[in-house]
């Protein structure tokens, strides 16, 4: 599976697009945007707010229809127009977008009903079983469950479609610390035993680093980084050494990150072998800094001017 | 899918139903007792004989009574009938606005679009429930609307005025329809239902008010056919007033006369001259 996407929106500018001073009715959301998503891995898609995330996943799901370039799942363009093989696409993604859409006014398993009767392949046993171990009501209105049963009622309707890929959009962003665990556990409980592929966009660093072995970073509408994770933690090392050391040292590929103090530098930096040079004390890396090291690379430029203030 | 699209549907659909039902038991009594005086007052054999132009003045004097006692009776009632205009309207704004721009406000088409059925598939089923209902809910209002206006558009004036005619007949079915597929349309445009919704009011309120008041009297004027004929000797060729049908002149095998006026007193005419004149605006 592979996906290739270099997209703009035309008709929509992303909240990205907004937040920069240059509006105007051509903006790219997104661009350089390649990467493949191998089977059978848990991936995080970490950014910023406004990185594109949101698109990105619409555009997997066939919400958006990328205006240059491709978005290929298991081989096929899930926007596909209006016609009916986009609903064989369909079949095989289970989509939780963000803030967990559902019809308010129906109950817990009248969505169920709904479920099954918008997909082919359902599994109405896994559904309620998964919200009955949960103590969700199934005859309760769904507007007002909290936001974690709401999120679990999503997930269920999801997973009931025993999706070969499972996208999901911040799906822990409006819960507890209690509910996004178990949130998650259950996740992780689900795929593993059918072999899903998940992609899943989160702020939440800590609880990515817990179930991800995937991680994609998106930055100003690009991926900035994508890989296996222990592969990335691997790569990565964490030197500290002295101010402005001027030249190349030895075992280091890039410099993603640079921050200086009067006496020493802190480099977050990608090897291509063993630091050896004894100036500089070498440090592992968690993927926590990792990720806020790349995030930290691009900063929005201010909007000065536009406030009125000076710089 | 026609579970879903019902499920969504069928509090508006009780609530539209519920309204009919309302709307009924106020106008069948009113109807009925409509009906009754008309029928009462011998309008009927009235009107039958103004089609065939038998009137004697003695029968003329009465009916034209009858007629005076019935248009004051129930003349007000085209009155009441003028909020009638505008109910097509609320199946437009609580059906046809919310069917898009609600799940585009809450987001819930990202949830019902990416389930197993195409946005085609959606729309299809969507827009054929709500189309259907709209029909059926118009063409009864429509039938029930032209039964209970039968006796006053009998009596009174033109058919054609814009009160009669747009009350009657086939028109508030088209007219709902409109409203409904306006509303949709202003949904899928402005994504948000009460934005919708007051497109869709201003959209039909504004495009009701521009029909009547500048595109109809710029309609092509009615026809005017004046012909010479001979009057045969039963006085036949005098037709009713607007209103009933137009009856074919025995003189002329083929043309449609319709007309107002009494012909003149029975004399020789010039072999060229007009005689009679014939509005023929249905013809």
């Amino acid at each position: 599976m592979a996906w290739t996407a270099r997209v703009t929106l035309r008709w929509r500018p992303s909240s990205w697009a907004r937040s920069t001073a240059r509006i105007g009715p051509r903006i790219w959301a997104l661009r350089n945007c390649s990467f493949r998503l191998p089977p059978g891995r848990i991936a995080a898609l970490v950014g910023p707010n406004g990185a594109g995330k949101s698109t990105l996943l619409h555009l997997a799901v066939g919400l958006l229809e990328p205006d240059v370039g491709t978005v290929r799942i298991f081989g096929a363009a899930p926007f596909d127009g209006f016609e009916t093989a986009h609903a064989s696409i369909l079949a095989d993604i289970g989509f939780v977008a963000q803030d967990t859409p559902l019809y308010a006014d129906f109950t817990a398993a009248e969505l169920l009903t709904m479920g099954s009767k918008l997909n082919r392949r359902w599994d109405g046993t896994l559904a309620r079983m998964w919200l009955a171990q949960l103590g969700i009501p199934p005859d309760r209105q769904v507007g007002k469950l909290s936001g974690g049963q709401r999120a679990q009622v999503a997930l269920a309707l999801a997973l009931a479609k025993h999706p070969r890929l499972l996208l999901l959009d911040e799906p822990v962003a409006s819960l507890d610390p209690l509910a996004r665990r178990e949130f998650l556990q259950a996740l992780i409980g689900s795929v593993a035993e059918t072999g899903t592929t998940v992609l899943l966009s989160s702020h939440l660093l800590a609880d990515l680093e817990r179930i991800c072995d995937f991680l994609i970073v998106l930055n100003d509408g690009a991926v900035q980084l994508a890989g296996e994770v222990d592969v990335l933690v691997a790569d990565h090392r964490q030197l500290i050494g002295p101010r402005d050391p001027g030249e190349h040292i030895q075992g280091v590929a890039t410099v993603v990150r640079a921050s200086n103090t009067d006496r020493q530098s802190t480099l977050l930096v990608r090897t291509d072998g063993p630091v050896t040079d004894p100036a500089w004390t070498v440090h592992d890396v968690s993927l926590e800094d990792l990720i806020l090291g790349y995030l930290a690379q691009t900063r929005p430029q201010g909007s000065h001017t536009a406030w009125g203030v000076t710089a | 899918m026609i579970w879903l699209a019902w499920r969504q549907f069928r509090k508006q659909a009780l609530f539209t139903v519920i309204g009919l039902a309302v709307l009924a038991a106020l106008m069948i009594p009113t109807g009925l007792a409509m009906h009754h005086s008309f029928d009462d007052l011998g309008l009927p054999s009235c009107i039958r004989a103004l089609g065939g132009g038998e009137l004697v003045p003695a029968a003329s004097e009465s009916c034209n009574s009858a007629f005076r006692q019935f248009n004051d009776e129930y003349r007000p009632v085209l009155l009441v009938a003028i909020p009638f205009i505008f109910l097509p309207l609320f199946v437009g704004l609580f059906w046809g606005a919310p069917l898009i721009s609600r799940e585009l406000e809450h987001g819930t088409h990202r949830l019902v679009w990416t389930q197993g059925v195409s946005r085609r598939h959606w729309a299809l089923v969507k827009f054929t429930l709500i189309g259907g209902s709209t029909l059926a809910v118009a063409t009864g209002y429509g039938l029930g609307l032209s039964w209970w206006l039968n006796p006053v558009s009998q009596t009174g004036s033109s058919r054609f005025n814009p009160l009669g005619f747009d009350l009657q007949g086939v028109v508030p079915i088209g007219y709902t329809l409109f409203a409904v597929a306006l509303g949709i349309v202003a949904g899928t445009i402005w994504q948000k239902v009460l934005p919708a919704m007051a497109v869709t009011l201003a959209g039909f309120v504004g495009l009701r008010i521009a029909l009547t008041l500048l595109a109809r009297p710029r309609y092509l004027p009615p026809e005017t056919l004046t012909f010479p004929c001979r009057p045969t000797p039963r006085r036949t060729t005098l037709t009713a007033e607007t209103g009933s049908s137009p009856r074919k002149s025995e003189t002329r095998p083929g043309t449609w006369c319709w007309t107002t006026r009494r012909p003149p007193a029975p004399r020789a005419p010039p072999p060229a001259a007009p005689v009679w004149t014939a509005a023929t605006t249905t013809c």
